[in-house]
């Protein structure tokens, strides 16, 4: 298979990958970079836990094609806590308000919530249910979810 | 094996090189949200991809003399503008609603209808909303009304070797208004079972100077439904009207039985929503 | 119960902060040194004669290192039944059916290969209704049985029949009876982690297999077994679970891409992964059992039960798999949901040309308890009493034993319709048929452990190193639900150390003793009265070891100072208070005396104690460590299907407001009040969770969720067709956690994790009766169900 070469930073660091074009940014995630935090829950878009963030936006790396990412910055839930091992405000919500039960969607999860919360650190309920709408959860009825993002936002705030 | 090569040409004109020379092994792709999960449920198997996310000049909401829509939008742009929800009510229903932030993200408007699945979101409001198409070749530009766009499920006026550019949507004359309704069993990351556009122009004295219909998933391809419309012009707006309208309009769809719906059940949400959504339109005309 | 530290208290879920930064390693992360992928090749027909396997072209594709068919591996039948092979090479008798498989450098290449594979077959008439299945001139599904007996019906032989007390007798009695019939559909677990495996054989044929299953040690058994009857008798087997995303009850049988993934590492001595594609999960795992129930039921005039007479048809699908024993959850609520004297349950499960099924959460209890449930609000409503009433009459107490024999020992039913009832505002909001309406259902099920085989043990080790911290092996499993925090909290709890001393290894055969699996919801009350036990063992060592070292500790401290300061005197210390292990305590990790617990020199640090007790240079040194192994005073259902399974039972209600648009037939939940007796919240944060949860399922399955197949084909086989919940969705659960206390679970804990699924689906279809005058008996209660049912009413 033909390769081609794609470079963009990726959790704060620059880097190339050397890759077939047909294959997908959560592809390349996974086998290249060997970051398997973003899951495949799917492979079609449907059920976000592959979810990353893309130049500030979430989006579906299952189904977005590698040669998109060229000069672009990719953030998933490895780069999220400090260097220094602190956890990032939505990391400790998850943990301290049951945000998590089989962890499994809570990768992407996390990272659309922190997408939104980049953007709008107060959101109402309705926000935060749309923002993590295309995560699907099996687990939690999503109420704890919610409420972690919540108090992720409540932390944010206060720090600012 | 999925293996296919990838091209992101940086103007139109590389693209229509680039067409003429793969012809059909080529595929066109913009967000990528229906072409990606196609290839991977093998539906599509092309030896090369052509990214039309190259052309940043075609991502754009502009009003001067009427509304221009680039062909690249994002739905998510559609559903962030305030121009758009003020002025093309019924687009920003439909936006908003399509899968989830994740799809919206990247989903543009131009792939939603160029893929002209029965059930685009954005088709039944492009049709209320009188759009025209704006399809470039390398002979140049033409114009394609909407509702002359869709000729079958998955199949559209647009040629090989054109790329669709734009949508051109008129400025109403006077109080115009328009909604969406998605009818889908979930509030997101859902098909329609059913979707109704209205748009509405209405007098000082609630009259219907001017009213269209767009339907999608109420027949092979996203219709207008006329004679409802014909209908609707030149009475008052009421109750009675418009539960004639949703008759009317019901019985000019040919939905069908399918594993997401019935026909039956189709064709009676059409009368229930036609005059929700109307009654909606000229709320939002009134500004309430 | 008292000046609880950590039980009940609300402890977050540091121990798995691994599932927050990504660096879990579920199956699909799990990646060996020369791993090859496995994938199946499923059937084109639902019913068909393979003709001819022809393999020879993936055979020799580049990078594949194994094609196996049914010809060329043992002729090996597996399952509940033993009626199907792990390959099929003669009938395939559903689309799921397994034809062959293909182990492969790469998933890409295995996939190519089975495009490669050439299967000619020749179509065979099907039957897809159970009911159509069971007539004489049905196509059989089976020939012979799993001896060669030929098989003459489509009816499996299981006969499903309780009786208890006499049903002409109460009909006799009553002044009002209803009769009914309601149905339920396939549903598909939902796991957000597709299954997977991955199998290794060491070169002396030892396995160790990576696996998702609930109970790893069964797992290990049918494994093993299968081994043996391969010719692999004596080798042995190690189960280990990765990090497990969901289980939902997928995980309780030993699927057949297991046995191929074993087959495949045994072919190409490499380890072996298979891991399903979403699409995969749909259409080749077995679902939740559909069933059709025609249930009577009467009352006197006091509406007092007199009598519940059901009969159940399940769709059993092909093959057999647990799902076939659902009637065996099925007749707890049957029996004994509710005070009813006289019962007679008959279930009949059928083979088809379907899917086959197995468990899910709440295991044949949800189909169950929606039809006993549809069923009292409809004898109520012929009784002219309220149905909150209806079910306090009849209501369960505690001291009972129901038909079935269960014991009930704490019972907090009445408490939970009340508090449903108050919250909902229940009298005000009834009968009014304006759109809106409130409905409730009830549930009993097993919350302390359940004999479903002749052990329903479960084995702990807890040892405490000379650091101070404790390692616990639990038998069981964890599939999300939380355990690692609960189990930590009750022994630090009972040892008096911290949460946080507490690690935690689940599901692996290697390293735990027996548990009968993370199933039945028992895992909180068969671990946590493991813990117990294994924690006041060890517990009692320490204390032993204190009583030896502590003046030991204290004395050698006194010498030192001596040699530092020669005018130091020793004071006068009572080494009677620590001279017995029952004077001592521990609390926060210190050792002290009990009668004066600040005392100066006699609390030490128990990481002290354990230090000078190993470190003893000559002499004779310990180490700390004890097991307990809990099975609980419970018996196995015997011949009749009686039997008391369960040490204690959980009861809950569910009530619901909804709001019903009658032009579209859609339903908005308003309200949903879960009220369930736990026993004892261990950590209410993480109980809530699993109410949260469960409603959120059960609303799922009453309103939205089926898999829709049309000839034995799964036709909704992704996400965006089959209508799981989104966030969007709102369901607004609000439990209501009762904590009576039970004498016999750990803190008085009970289990927890199926119950909040099953009252509510039952509880909305009661709910939108009252708002709009009809009843759905089908579930899920889709709008076209709801629109056509109005109007054909108002006809």
């Amino acid at each position: 298979m033909k390769k081609v070469s794609i470079s963009f930073t990726l959790n704060g660091d620059k880097v190339t990958a050397e890759v077939p074009p047909s294959w997908t940014l959560l592809k390349t995630l996974r086998e290249y970079f060997e970051l398997t935090g973003p899951k495949e829950g799917c492979g079609t878009g449907e059920c976000g836990a592959c979810t990353v963030i893309v130049d500030g936006k979430a989006v579906n790396s299952c189904i977005f094609p590698i040669p998109e990412v060229e000069g672009k910055s990719v953030t998933t839930i490895e780069g999220i806590a400090s260097k220094d091992g602190t956890l990032h405000p939505l990391q400790k919500a998850f943990i301290e308000n049951n945000g998590v039960q089989c962890g499994f969607c809570t990768s992407g999860m996390i990272m659309s919530a922190k997408a939104l919360l980049d953007h709008n650190p107060d959101p109402t309920e309705d926000e935060i249910r749309t923002g993590i709408a295309g995560n699907l959860c099996r687990c939690t009825g999503y109420v704890q979810i919610v409420a972690s993002i919540e108090k992720a936002g409540e932390l944010i705030r206060q720090k600012k | 094996m999925v293996d296919y090569d990838y091209k992101k040409p940086k103007s139109l004109k590389e693209v229509f090189g680039l067409l003429k020379k793969y012809g059909p092994k080529a595929t066109l792709i913009a967000g990528g949200t229906d072409v990606m999960i196609n290839i991977r449920n093998r539906e599509l198997s092309p030896e090369i991809l052509i990214s039309l996310r190259g052309l940043s000049d075609l991502c754009y909401i502009r009003k001067n003399n009427g509304y221009h829509i680039g062909a690249l939008t994002t739905h998510r742009m559609l559903e962030q503008s305030d121009m758009v929800r003020a002025g093309l009510s019924a687009l920003h229903d439909a936006a908003s609603q399509v899968g989830s932030v994740q799809i919206r993200n990247v989903a543009t408007v131009g792939g939603n209808i160029c893929t002209a699945a029965p059930s685009a979101d954005t088709a039944g409001p492009l049709l209320a909303l009188d759009a025209t198409v704006a399809l470039e070749g390398p002979n140049g530009r033409r114009r394609v009304p909407i509702a002359d766009f869709f000729t079958g499920p998955s199949e559209t006026v647009r040629k090989g070797n054109e790329v669709l550019v734009e949508f051109d949507i008129p400025e109403e004359p006077g109080h115009f208004g328009s909604a969406y309704w998605k009818h889908s069993r979930r509030k997101a990351m859902d098909l329609p079972l059913l979707g109704i556009a209205v748009g509405l122009a209405l007098s000082e004295s609630q009259e219907i100077s001017n009213a269209r219909l767009g339907l999608t998933v109420a027949a092979p391809v996203p219709i207008r439904a006329y004679k409802a419309e014909e209908f609707l012009i030149g009475k008052r707006l009421g109750d009675d009207v418009l539960v004639e309208a949703g008759k009317i309009a019901s019985s000019e769809a040919s939905p069908r039985d399918s594993l997401r719906g019935k026909a039956w059940y189709r064709r009676e949400m059409i009368e229930v929503f036609v005059p929700r959504m109307a009654k909606l339109a000229a709320e939002r005309i009134r500004g309430e | 119960m008292s000046n609880l530290l950590y039980v009940g208290k609300g402890t977050p879920r540091t121990i798995e902060v691994d599932k927050v930064t990504g660096r879990a390693i579920y199956i699909n992360d799990l990646k060996l040194p020369g791993m090859l992928y496995g994938k199946i090749l499923y059937s084109d027909y639902a019913h068909a004669r393979i003709k001819k396997i022809d393999a020879s072209k993936a055979e020799v594709l580049p990078g594949v290192r194994a094609v196996l068919t049914g010809h060329n591996i043992p002729d090996v039948r597996v399952g509940f039944l033993r009626d199907q092979t792990v390959l099929k090479k003669d009938i395939v008798r559903q689309f799921r059916d397994e034809v062959a498989a293909v182990a492969a450098i790469s998933p890409e290449i295995a996939e190519e290969a089975l495009d490669l594979i050439e299967v000619e077959y020749e179509e065979l008439p099907a039957v897809f209704d159970p009911i159509e299945a069971m007539k004489e001139d049905a196509p059989l599904i089976h020939e012979v049985d799993a001896r060669g007996k030929p098989i003459r019906t489509n009816i499996l032989p299981l006969p499903w029949k309780f009786y208890a007390g006499d049903i002409e007798q109460g009909r006799k009695n009553s002044a009002y009876t209803v009769k009914d019939t309601v149905s339920t559909t396939w549903v598909n677990q939902c796991c957000m982690g597709t299954s997977g495996c991955v199998a290794e054989f060491d070169m002396n044929n030892d396995l160790t297999f990576h696996s998702q299953t609930n109970v790893v040690f069964l797992g290990k058994q049918r494994i093993m077994e299968y081994l043996s009857s391969i010719g692999m008798r004596g080798r042995n087997v190690r189960v280990i679970n990765p990090v497990v995303g969901g289980s939902f009850g997928t995980k309780l049988d030993t699927d057949i891409y297991e046995f191929i993934c074993i087959l495949l590492a045994l072919r190409t001595r490499k380890p072996v992964k298979i891991l399903f594609s979403r699409e995969e999960e749909f259409r080749a795992l077995p679902p939740r059992q559909p069933a059709v129930f025609t249930i009577e039921q009467g009352c006197d005039k006091e509406g007092r039960l007199t009598f519940r007479k059901a009969e159940a048809i399940l769709d059993n699908g092909a093959y057999t798999s647990w799902g076939a024993t659902t009637p065996s959850v099925m007749v707890m609520p049957m029996s004994s949901l509710y005070r009813v004297p006289n019962v007679s349950f008959e279930a009949t499960c059928v083979y088809t040309n379907n899917i086959y099924c197995q468990a899910m959460r709440g295991y044949g209890n949800p189909q169950a308890t929606f039809a006993v449930e549809s069923s009292m609000d409809e004898l109520a409503e012929e009784a002219g009493i309220d149905p909150a009433e209806f079910r306090l009459i009849n209501r369960n107490q505690s001291g009972d034993v129901t038909p079935m024999r269960l014991k009930i020992t704490s019972c907090g039913l009445e408490d939970c319709i009340n508090s449903v009832k108050q919250k909902l505002n229940w009298s005000e909001k009834r009968g009014k048929r304006k759109g809106k309406g409130v409905g409730m259902g009830s549930l009993i099920h097993v919350a302390g452990g359940a004999r479903v085989y002749k052990s329903d043990g479960h084995g702990m080790i807890v040892k405490v190193d000379q650091n101070g911290h404790i390692d616990v092996l639990d038998g069981g499993t964890d599939q999300g639900q939380g355990s690692p925090t609960i189990i930590s909290q009750m022994v630090a709890e009972a040892l008096g150390f911290r949460p946080e001393d507490v690690s935690l290894t689940l599901g692996d055969t290697g390293l735990c003793l027996w548990d009968a699996g993370t199933h039945a919801s028992r895992h909180t009350f068969m671990a946590g009265n493991a813990a117990v036990r294994a924690c006041e063992k060890v517990k009692q060592q320490i204390l032993e070891l204190a009583v030896e070292n502590i003046p030991k500790v204290v004395k050698s401290g006194f010498r030192r100072k001596k040699r530092n300061d020669p005018d130091f005197v020793e004071p006068d210390l009572d080494y009677t208070l620590i001279s017995k292990p029952e004077y001592l305590d521990i609390k926060d990790r210190m050792v002290f005396p009990k009668s004066d617990p600040e005392h100066p020199f006699f609390r030490i640090e128990v990481s002290q104690i354990i230090r000078d007790a190993l470190h003893v240079g000559t002499g004779e040194s310990k180490v700390v460590m004890a097991e307990a192994f809990y099975d609980p005073p419970t018996e196995m259902l015997d011949r009749e299907l009686k039997g008391n399974l369960s040490c204690t039972y959980a009861f809950g209600t569910t009530g619901i407001e909804v709001e019903v648009d009658e032009k579209t037939g859609e339903v908005k939940i308003l309200q949903l009040f879960a009220a369930h007796d736990v026993g004892k919240a261990i950590n209410p944060i993480l109980l809530k969770g699993q109410i949260y949860g469960a409603a959120y399922i059960g609303a799922g399955y009453g309103l939205t969720e089926e898999m829709k197949l049309e000839n034995g084909r799964v036709m909704n086989p992704n996400f965006l067709d089959y209508k799981m919940l989104t966030a969007k969705d709102v369901v607004p659960v609000e439990p209501i956690v009762i904590e009576p206390g039970d004498e016999d679970g750990p803190f008085g804990a009970k289990g927890i994790g199926e119950p909040g699924l099953v009252p509510t689906a039952p509880a909305i279809a009661n709910a939108i009766y009252d708002a709009v005058g009809v009843r759905i008996k089908s579930l899920p209660i889709t709008p076209e169900k709801v629109l056509a049912a109005l109007k054909e009413k108002r006809k």
